[in-house]
């Protein structure tokens, strides 16, 4: 049914069809009204679900590790400092094996305060194992949540699902909120390929030697290079019973594009139209949405982008001392190819900063006037002094 | 969870998880910091000036451990009957929970324990030390030689006490009127005492001839008189056949006498004598007007008192002093200076001075004179210098040689008057003619000071007989140590009492008794300040399972083999009764 939900009411919804059994999450902007949609599911019966109140994301994120474990579907949802405070234990739920969804909206971090989006408290974490989807809309959430639950528990990793602050978190859009009886033919209750036996204790976690150790990294790598595989049969299924698919990865009008823009988050939707208006004036432009950011589509991304002129990556995002981060991807993903097209980084929209049609068309523009890239990273719409 | 039954075994994918015990991993070595159970002192207990232990009285009362909670008091002060009505309480004004909503009403819980002991005819079953030969004299029954009489049984000692009244009891017979404390609660009160094996000698007043018999027959002599004679006002028409003495007024009504007190009497004081006359002569009937050179916020009368006071219709005349009374056919004139404030005085009241010339007249058929007391005959005094005189904290300790050691106490050498000040100078007196018999005149002071309350200066016979409480520290804990977390804000208890109209008829009790019910919510709002509840807090709460259970008296035990030092069960403890410190 079509509904006009907010963004954080989307997720909420997703993860009431998904059937979660226990949710634990420490409130904080943006992401509150998620917690706050939940946790009246769960104190009203519309869930069947327990709410565990913690002091910190750190324990939020500590107390879903033990009820995974148990083999409950668990969830929990966080940003900017929150996410930065659960770090240790992102690292352990992969370690772990703990196919643990989070919806992560993305804020900028502090000093100074600052609770608009920004996508740097996400990417920042980029290596702790965690499979990482950047959405575009609240359909796209919604969506997405519940396809993460299927894939996370195919390959046993956790799956962070990853929304915009306020433009997506406390925007209104209209959203097919579908049945549950379709939900739950599109995701089977979870069968855990272990679980905490109290009729056979064990410790989970313990001193793992390197005899050990290299070979249950080497693990969690194969499960990302399967999750690569898997995705696709995953969203093969939900278009299957919902005809909605979005891809690893979206090219717009990118076969004969001479510049194709990057972007990830709601910068795509504003980017849509830019290339539109672009195209309408015979401008050659393309657009490449990335959506899977971990493990990253690199072959994908390869193909579409290998046969431009140029490629003009917007990063809402930056790792200091070197550039923008989904440039970097970007770079690293084309750098092994014998030819391949010079990689133009552009950092707009940090702190919340608006990414309107006129910032991208500029980035477009620049990119177009320059030959060779005039740095690692151009910061677009700074203010003059 | 059926399935999971079928996936027992090793996990299908490679995750870090082991079988094998981890007991083998000693994760104590990690520590670094030690928590372990250490009681320490509450401050109720350390301003009780008899030292009474009265979280721990109040943790057996919320278990409803009504005889254990009154054997409790029954360790530190032998009056709980008296003191859960009469005393001024402190130790309420100490209480931790006063700075969190209300402080607890600890004495209507010892006035509670007290009348279901004696409802219920409890015999107490106290710790006391085996027989010794030495006999000790007790002059006078109030309080205090009654206090000191009753530890020396419990320390071994024969004890034979002096009363030159008919019946036991001192001020607390003859000086309190029995709506404020009536003749059975103090009854019980002296039965359980003689139940330890004082015996009780009334109608023998002592001169100073059996004084010095006594040292031939006794080991050692406990003074405690008391004050009986009244202070002189010094202003002309006092010894006017109206002018009479307010303690002669009180005992008189006590010994069942109903005085005529038809028109206005006057009362000069301000202490709990002059609140007693004049609600005394109320309750005759009569009209009561106080006199007092001071202020009411300056009045040594306890303000509940007060206040009832007022409440019955007695007039309170503030800053005024007598000047003079004269007879005029058949009554009395009282002439009133005026006083005012003229500084503070060390203790915090009003110092007074005349305020001009301004005296008014009172036509009165009477005036008492309760402006305090002194003692009855000189040598009832302590010496007041010597080399062989030693002064202790509420007692004045004369040891010659080949003499009985021969110690002042209560109303005599003490500071403050008060029943519970008379109970402690009785201890104090019990406990140092103790330590002279064992350990000689030389280890007095020392081993008073190891048995004092926190700080002191109250000392506890439970602390000096090496009991439980001998283990606590001696730090008092402060509301900041106090996890309030751990508790809810919560009414206290409203003590119930005879309507003003029931008061003023008759000499009933004013204040009314409480149901268990009430008393044991009440003893539960305690946040037994440094006192295991055995709540489990410590072993709920670690997270390593190093709190272990065991049949000790505390009942668990830290196993240091794994506890990494943490210190969460110290700060989950809601009554800092566990300290952290550092290894060595």
């Amino acid at each position: 049914m079509k509904r006009v939900v907010e963004g954080s009411e989307a997720v909420a919804e997703a993860v009431r069809l998904a059937r979660v059994n226990v949710i634990s999450a420490y409130p904080i902007t943006p992401q509150t009204h998620i917690v706050e949609f939940l946790s009246e599911y769960c104190a009203n019966g519309t869930m069947d679900a327990r709410f565990l109140r913690v002091e910190s994301e750190h324990s939020a994120l500590a107390a879903l590790i033990g009820t995974a474990t148990t083999g409950v579907r668990s969830f929990t949802a966080t940003s900017g400092q929150g996410l930065a405070l659960m770090h240790e234990l992102l690292h352990w739920t992969s370690g772990a094996r703990l196919p643990i969804v989070m919806a992560e909206v993305n804020r900028a971090l502090a000093p100074g305060w600052n609770i608009w989006v920004d996508q740097t408290d996400s990417l920042a974490q980029r290596d702790t194992g965690w499979i990482q989807l950047y959405c575009e809309d609240s359909q796209e959430v919604l969506d997405t949540i519940i396809q993460a639950y299927r894939l996370g528990e195919l390959v046993d990793l956790p799956v962070m699902v990853v929304l915009d602050a306020f433009f997506l978190s406390h925007t209104y859009e209209p959203v097919d909120v579908p049945d549950q009886k379709l939900v739950d033919d599109y995701l089977p209750s979870w069968e855990p390929k272990f679980q905490l036996d109290t009729e056979k204790p064990c410790a989970f976690g313990p001193l793992v030697t390197p005899a050990f150790y290299m070979e249950m990294r080497h693990a969690i790598a194969g499960a990302m290079e399967d999750a690569l595989e898997v995705f696709p049969r995953v969203e093969d299924e939900f278009e299957k019973i919902f005809d909605r698919r979005y891809g690893e990865i979206e090219a717009v009008s990118c076969n004969d594009a001479e510049i194709i823009l990057v972007t990830s988050g709601t910068a795509t939707s504003t980017s849509r139209l830019v290339v539109e208006n672009l195209r309408a004036k015979g401008e050659k432009v393309g657009l490449l949405k990335i959506k899977l950011f971990r493990p990253f589509p690199v072959e994908l991304v390869r193909k579409v982008l290998a046969p431009a002129k140029k490629v003009a990556v917007i990063d809402r995002n930056f790792s200091f001392g070197a550039s923008g981060i989904f440039a970097q991807e970007i770079r690293a993903a084309l750098c092994n190819t014998m030819k391949h097209p010079p990689v133009f980084g552009y950092v707009a929209g940090i702190g919340g900063r608006d990414v309107t049609a006129d910032v991208i068309e500029d980035i477009y523009r620049r990119a177009k006037a320059s030959d060779f890239p005039e740095g690692e990273s151009v910061w677009v719409g700074l203010q003059e002094n | 969870m059926a399935k999971g039954k079928e996936m027992m075994g090793p996990p299908s994918i490679l995750i870090p998880c082991s079988y094998i015990s981890t007991e083998s991993n000693k994760t104590g070595a990690w520590r670094f910091l030690r928590p372990r159970y250490e009681e320490k002192t509450s401050p109720c207990s350390a301003a009780c000036p008899a030292g009474e232990d009265i979280g721990r009285i109040e943790m057996l009362a919320t278990q409803g451990l009504f005889k254990e909670a009154w054997e409790t008091i029954l360790w530190e002060n032998p009056f709980p009957g008296v003191c859960g009505r009469v005393c001024y309480h402190p130790c309420e004004r100490a209480c931790n929970r006063g700075e969190f909503d209300e402080a607890i009403a600890i004495h209507t819980i010892e006035r509670f324990l007290s009348d279901t002991a004696a409802r219920n005819d409890f015999k107490p079953v106290l710790e006391r030390l085996p027989a010794r030969k030495e006999k000790i004299a007790i002059i006078g029954s109030g309080p205090g030689g009654l206090a000191g009489a009753y530890f020396l049984a419990l320390l071994g000692y024969g004890c034979d006490v002096f009363e030159s009244m008919p019946e036991p009891g001192g001020v607390l017979r003859w000086g309190i009127p029995s709506y404020r404390l009536p003749l059975s609660a103090l009854r019980n009160d002296v039965s359980q005492i003689e139940s330890q094996g004082v015996r009780i000698y009334t109608g023998r007043r002592i001169t100073r001839d059996l004084l010095e018999d006594m040292y031939g027959t006794y080991d050692g002599v406990f003074v405690c008189c008391g004050h009986s004679a009244s202070r002189s006002l010094g202003i002309p028409g006092e010894n006017l056949k109206g002018v009479t003495n307010g303690l002669d007024f009180l005992r008189r009504v006590r010994e069942g006498e109903i005085p005529s007190v038809e028109g206005l009497s006057v009362i000069i004081g301000g202490g709990n004598t002059a609140v007693d006359v004049a609600r005394s002569v109320i309750r005759f009937g009569g009209k009561a007007l106080i006199a007092y050179r001071r202020r009411r916020q300056d009045m040594p009368a306890f303000e509940d008192e007060v206040a009832m006071l007022l409440d019955e219709g007695v007039e309170l005349r503030e800053l005024v002093a007598p000047i003079t009374i004269t007879e005029e056919s058949g009554e009395y004139v009282l002439t009133l200076g005026s006083m005012k404030v003229a500084g503070e005085d060390t203790d915090g009241r009003a110092r007074v001075e005349r305020d001009g010339d301004t005296t008014e007249e009172i036509r009165v058929k009477r005036v008492f004179k309760a402006i305090g007391e002194v003692a009855a005959e000189s040598w009832f005094e302590p010496p007041e210098k010597g080399t062989d005189i030693k002064i202790l904290n509420t007692c004045v300790m004369v040891n010659r040689p080949d003499h009985p050691a021969v110690v002042f106490g209560g109303d005599l050498t003490a500071g403050f008057k008060s029943v519970v000040n008379a109970v402690a100078s009785g201890k104090e007196a019990a406990i140092a003619l103790d330590i002279v018999f064992r350990k000689g005149l030389d280890s007095v002071d020392e081993g008073l000071a190891d048995c004092m309350v926190g700080d002191g200066p109250a000392h506890s016979m439970e602390i000096h007989m090496k009991g439980e409480r001998y283990k606590r520290s001696s730090h008092i804990v402060p509301y900041e140590e106090i996890n309030t977390d751990y508790f809810s804000f919560t009414q206290g208890i409203t003590q119930p009492r005879l309507l003003r109209d029931e008061r003023l008829t008759s000499f009933e009790e004013v204040d009314l008794k409480i149901s268990a019910s009430v008393a044991m919510r009440e003893s539960e709002r305690c946040f037994n300040c440094g006192l295991c509840n055995q709540c489990d807090n410590c072993y709920i709460y670690c997270p390593d399972m190093s709190v272990v259970h065991d049949s000790s008296i505390q009942g668990r035990h830290v196993d240091y083999d794994y506890c990494k030092g943490c210190g969460i069960c110290v700060v989950e403890c809601p009554r800092n009764a566990m300290s952290l410190e550092e290894e060595d």
